[in-house]
């Protein structure tokens, strides 16, 4: 919404500056986004008028325009159509920097100099019109700096209004903020109406046949107006408010809707073609024709107003074409109404059309203003367009809506603010806002109908806190609530995760969760999908249901960008559709992955990462959280290469799986480089998670480490080894660890070397080393019997 | 004492401490001391205008003397020092071998260090899920069906008829309804907006919302809250501008802004010129909501406010475009180890 500065003071009265009046709306909730000065491109702008034009030899589309500014006579190329001699014309001259940043140069064009620039609006920034040059009305003085000629020394101010205050969207609306805040009374404009002796309702009948969709309707009529161009003051008015002139009667229309934010319409009455209207729903299939040039096919959801037979506008929302004011106009029928803001709602959303005017009749405005907004419109048209204006006006209000009273208690508003406002205070403010007040405590405040957003005390305590200021309500200094704030598991252990994570060389990825169904196809897990209804674009249409598919997306990005070397992991959530229960899962996950290579230092060469680097991840976090030992159990993912593919368990519960992307997947996402990934459930891994039950006492006894090395098959796991290993040794092995592991030269072919370190202590004797040569035995023989081991001991 | 006397003895102390000078700097510092502008030696030097001739030429040569003979012994212990130190083999300045560290996700770390802030003034972290339910997104916040407000929101609706969560503050029906008052929660988490992507916009982001509710509550607790939140978030000197406005779930509503914390409110590019950021949106609870939720405003009150975690960081680190934090680009990501 924009308005301008002049026009405020006008209202008011009030002569604070631009800054200090925009400052002060936006503290009081009327936020001021943006102030422009109209005569901002104006500077070294002045008044010309073209004496001759001449041809450019060489250049039909340009002519050499002589203009006389006053001290001399300046020759200027101007290109455009409208140009002719005896025009005031705006003249920019050398130096003058106009809108989109040019600066006027002098320049020769085809031999020619030309020394300034004629403009066009559009180039002067005082509207968006670029059809032609801008020709001044012939009493401008020549040689006068144009803002002085045009006394157009204005701001613009810009607001952002927010949706629930819809008296906001006029000018009167913005000054009775200001007037509230300097508590003085807003000046409305006064006209005295001339109206002839025939009668407005002898020409033309409203009737109403949805009354909660059009609870008023107002008509006037007023006949031989003479259309042409606006007077400047007029035009100056829509200007600062960033709207176009058009010509008188629209001019006026919308300056009347700028001004006290109720919608106008005029039609041409001798193309409305019958003398009654009929405001009613549209019927299924029912066609129109907008004044943009559009039909429609509307539907019952669309309020027309109609000559009694066909719709002549889509009211509240736009005008109709066949009836549209035009240059030959000579009667016109005059609406003022107001519509029930969800109905237009539903409408212009049904049309497509966000109009000035729908977009103030969804907000909602003053119904008990109609009339007023009408005689002001009457007013103008018989001062400007000499217009007579035929007496009376067709009010048909069949709904009344009255102002609503609400109860307001001074102490109440006090102890919800935290204030100390004296109750003569908050009166003073309704007072200031044109609110009634009876009563002392309980107030009985009366919210003026154009306050729609009043309905209730907390709108009250709103109205004084700003008006007040938020300023005026302290800082309480101190703290209140429960004296012990406890944290969560699932925080904790998050928070806990992704300090090991990243500890261990890790970077924590975060991805929005939305992926592509085209994406989805690929890695097509059989699972379920999220679909959302009305994607964005049809790129991400549906919800993740597994983290790997985005580390995917996060792999592709990277390699993309030249980053081969990547350990990541992500904490987030998959999505599921309700299962048949009606139950709706979100299950938080983690997942790990690795890609490209280890990072090379002067002491450890670089290295491809692999499997176990994951693995090591989880291991590691699996000591810290006191998980019991997990395994991996071969299981085909259909994401996964068939060798390398497992899901993780511990115990009974499976908590995740593990495996190598499939080449076929990486090729689909532009990756040439091995990915391993494993998800983890955060539920189950936190439910696995104990602390220290007891601690243990330090060994007292001497330790007995112990090597073996064996070779075996490649097919032996090694985990199985070393499982059966600790269960032959019992409570004799302290730890079993792998220190080598080899396969290729001097190994045969289809075997693997394997060493191992055996550490054997009791906790509450020492070991005789006979006993531990028995069990040493006892191994070496388990493992001959059961691997087929070959061992070397040392 | 006559001054050739005084000039032996600062020679002799000078000599002394060149000897037992172990470093550069050390006898950088002695070299300051004696020869520099304003050292021992040249102020005996300058004062010798104001001697009798003869005493004048005795005293100037032996101090230019000595002078030359000091410059000459801290050069040579310069170069003494270092030829001793590069006979040692051991060369600490090879980068240690440390395992490279990784990096928390900046979303993270930002709402970790937001959510740490008011824990340490007594709220307790609640989350929600992502796929929210009309009632709890909209409904029970106080947007009416069909309400415009409703259009302030851009929303994805998911089959099934549920809806990704556009803010935070479902959170808030939750937690009142299940809990009893005091209320004191700070609701982190992800939220979702249909919205063309752009480096200002994107289709999620994450946002940390916080309320209370106990009786008596009033806005100058919420008010005070803010400000001490931004004090130890954004620096001791930082100020709050409160603007009206407006949300359906609170009123009053306000906008919060504050003194833009690279330019101390002086204007800049960062705060558009103005010295003020806007940071987050707040207000008193509506009654309606309270009502909702099942609790009776005319006894209890509270307040709310929510802040965008993308938002704090862009502003926090200059970051010029929201894509970066989803895209998981690691030059991106490890700029915040
Ligand atoms: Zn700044």
């Amino acid at each position: 919404m924009k308005v301008s500065y002049h026009w405020l003071k006008e209202l008011t009265g009030l002569d604070w500056p631009v800054e200090e009046m925009a400052e002060r709306l936006t503290l009081c909730g009327t936020a001021c986004e943006d102030i422009v000065s109209t005569s901002r491109y104006l500077d070294r702008v002045v008044v010309g008028e073209v004496l001759e034009l001449h041809p450019v030899p060489g250049a039909d589309k340009i002519r050499r325009a002589v203009t006389a500014i006053g001290s001399e006579n300046l020759d200027i190329i101007c290109g455009a159509p409208n140009v002719a001699a005896g025009q005031k014309v705006p003249v920019a001259l050398i130096g003058a920097k106009l809108d989109s940043g040019f600066e006027v140069k002098k320049v020769k064009i085809k031999g020619v100099t030309s020394c300034g620039m004629i403009c066009s609006q559009a180039e002067l920034g005082i509207s968006d019109d670029h059809s032609g040059i801008w020709v001044l009305d012939d009493d401008a003085t020549v040689g006068k700096p144009l803002a002085e000629c045009l006394d157009y020394d204005d701001y613009i101010l810009d607001f952002e209004l927010t949706p629930d205050r819809a008296d906001s969207m006029s000018a009167i609306g913005i000054a009775r903020d200001l007037a509230a805040l300097a508590s003085v009374k807003i000046r409305y404009p006064s006209f005295d109406l001339e109206e002839s002796a025939e009668s407005a309702a002898d020409h033309i009948q409203v009737s109403i046949a949805d009354e909660e969709a059009c609870p008023r309707f107002t008509a006037r009529i007023i006949r031989d107006v003479t259309i042409g161009p606006s007077p400047w003051w007029l035009q100056k008015k829509l200007l600062s408010c960033g709207m176009r002139p058009i010509s008188n009667v629209v001019d006026i229309t919308n300056l009347v809707m700028l001004e006290t934010g109720n919608p106008v319409h005029a039609f041409d009455l001798d193309r409305f073609g019958s003398d009654e209207v009929l405001v009613r729903r549209a019927v299924e299939g029912e066609k129109m024709t907008t004044l943009d040039g559009k039909e429609h096919t509307l539907t019952p959801d669309v309020l027309l107003i109609t000559n009694g037979k066909e719709g002549k506008a889509a009211a509240g929302v736009m005008g109709g074409e066949d009836s549209e004011v035009s240059s030959e106009t000579r009667n016109i029928l005059l609406e003022v109404a107001y519509f029930s803001p969800s109905v237009i709602r539903k409408s212009r959303r049904h049309l497509g059309i966000i109009s000035e005017a729908s977009s103030r009749f969804e907000k909602g405005v003053d119904p008990n203003n109609v009339p007023g907004a009408s005689a002001r419109v009457a007013h103008l048209f018989h001062d400007v367009c000499g217009g007579s204006v035929l007496k009376g006006v067709v009010d048909c209000y069949p709904k009344r809506i009255d102002p609503v009273t609400v109860s307001f208690r001074p102490d109440r508003c006090n102890k919800v603010l935290g204030t100390d406002i004296r109750p003569e205070r908050m009166k003073q403010i309704f007072a200031d806002l044109e609110f009634e007040v009876d009563g002392s405590d309980p107030m009985k405040v009366t919210a003026p109908t154009f306050r729609h957003d009043i309905n209730l005390e907390i709108d009250l305590i709103e109205e004084v806190a700003r008006v007040e200021g938020y300023d005026s309500i302290p800082d309480a200094q101190e703290n209140i609530g429960p004296l012990f704030t406890p944290t969560h598991e699932e925080d904790v252990f998050e928070d806990e995760v992704r300090r090991m994570m990243t500890g261990a060389g890790f970077d924590e990825m975060i991805s929005h969760g939305l992926v592509h169904s085209r994406q989805a196809a690929i890695i097509d897990s059989g699972l379920p999908y999220l679909k959302i209804v009305n994607p964005v674009s049809e790129d991400l249409d549906m919800m993740r249901n597994s983290l790997v598919h985005t580390g995917l997306i996060a792999v592709n990005h990277n390699v993309a960008h030249r980053n081969m070397d990547l350990r990541l992991f992500e904490i987030g959530k998959a999505y599921f559709p309700p299962d048949p229960d009606g139950l709706w899962l979100e299950d938080n996950r983690l997942m790990i992955l690795v890609t490209g290579n280890s990072p090379a230092s002067w002491r450890n060469a670089s290295r491809p990462f692999d499997f176990y680097d994951v693995t090591g991840a989880i291991e590691s976090m699996g000591e810290h959280f006191g998980w019991p030992s997990l395994r991996f159990e071969a299981e085909t993912a259909p994401y996964y290469e068939e060798e390398v593919s497992f899901s993780i368990r511990c115990g009974d519960t499976e908590i995740g799986t593990i495996g190598q992307i499939t080449e076929t997947i990486l090729k689909k996402f532009d990756i040439k480089q091995p990915v391993h990934i494993a998800e983890l459930k955060i539920s189950d891994l936190i439910k696995l998670s104990r602390d220290l039950s007891e601690f243990e006492p330090l060994p007292i006894y001497p330790a007995a480490p112990r090597d073996l090395a064996l070779v075996v098959n490649e097919t032996v796991q090694v985990g199985q080894v070393l499982e059966r290993i600790r269960s032959v040794a019992g409570d004799m092995a302290e730890t079993v660890d792998v220190f080598d592991y080899y396969k290729g030269k001097q190994i045969a072919e289809g075997m693997k070397s394997v060493g191992i370190a055996i550490v054997f202590r009791l906790k509450h004797r020492s070991l005789a080393s006979q006993e531990i040569d028995k069990v040493q035995l006892d191994i070496i023989e388990m493992l001959q019997r059961e691997f087929k081991a070959e061992i070397r001991t040392k | 004492m006559s001054l050739l006397d005084d000039v032996a003895n600062l020679r002799r102390e000078a000599v002394e401490k060149i000897k037992g000078a172990d470093s550069a700097d050390t006898l950088g510092r002695i070299k300051v001391r004696y020869l520099g502008r304003k050292g021992l030696l040249t102020a005996i030097l300058r004062g010798l205008k104001d001697l009798p001739d003869d005493q004048r030429k005795a005293v100037g040569a032996r101090a230019n003397q000595i002078r030359a003979e000091l410059e000459q012994q801290i050069a040579e212990a310069v170069t003494g020092l270092s030829t001793e130190k590069s006979a040692s083999a051991f060369d600490p300045t090879l980068p240690g071998t440390a395992q490279q560290i990784g990096a928390m996700h900046i979303v993270s770390q930002v709402m970790n260090e937001i959510c740490q802030t008011f824990y340490g003034m007594g709220f307790e972290i609640a989350r929600g899920p992502d796929v929210e339910t009309d009632y709890y997104n909209f409904e029970s916040l106080n947007f009416p069906p069909d309400h415009p407000a409703r259009d302030m929101q851009d929303t994805f609706f998911v089959e099934g008829g549920r809806l990704l969560r556009t803010h935070t503050t479902p959170v808030q029906t939750r937690e009142l309804e299940r809990r009893n008052p005091p209320i004191k929660i700070i609701a982190p988490g992800k939220t979702f907006r249909n919205e063309e992507i752009s480096t200002r916009a994107h289709v999620a982001f994450h946002q940390v919302d916080g309320f209370l509710v106990d009786e008596g509550v009033t806005m100058s607790d919420l008010k005070g809250t803010l400000v001490a939140f931004c004090r130890a978030f954004f620096g001791e000197d930082t100020k709050l501008k409160f603007r009206p406005s407006f949300f359906p779930f609170t009123e009053p509503s306000a906008e919060v802004d504050i003194t833009c914390f690279l330019c101390k409110g002086k204007g800049c590019q960062l705060c558009k010129f103005s010295g003020w950021l806007e940071i987050l949106g707040c207000g008193m609870i509506h009654p309606n909501v309270l009502t909702t939720g099942g609790y009776d405003p005319e006894k209890y009150t509270g307040w709310a406010f929510g802040m965008g975690v993308e938002r704090v960081a862009m502003l926090k680190y200059k970051i010029n475009d929201i894509r970066l934090f989803f895209n998981n680009n690691i030059r991106f990501l490890r700029q915040f180890v």
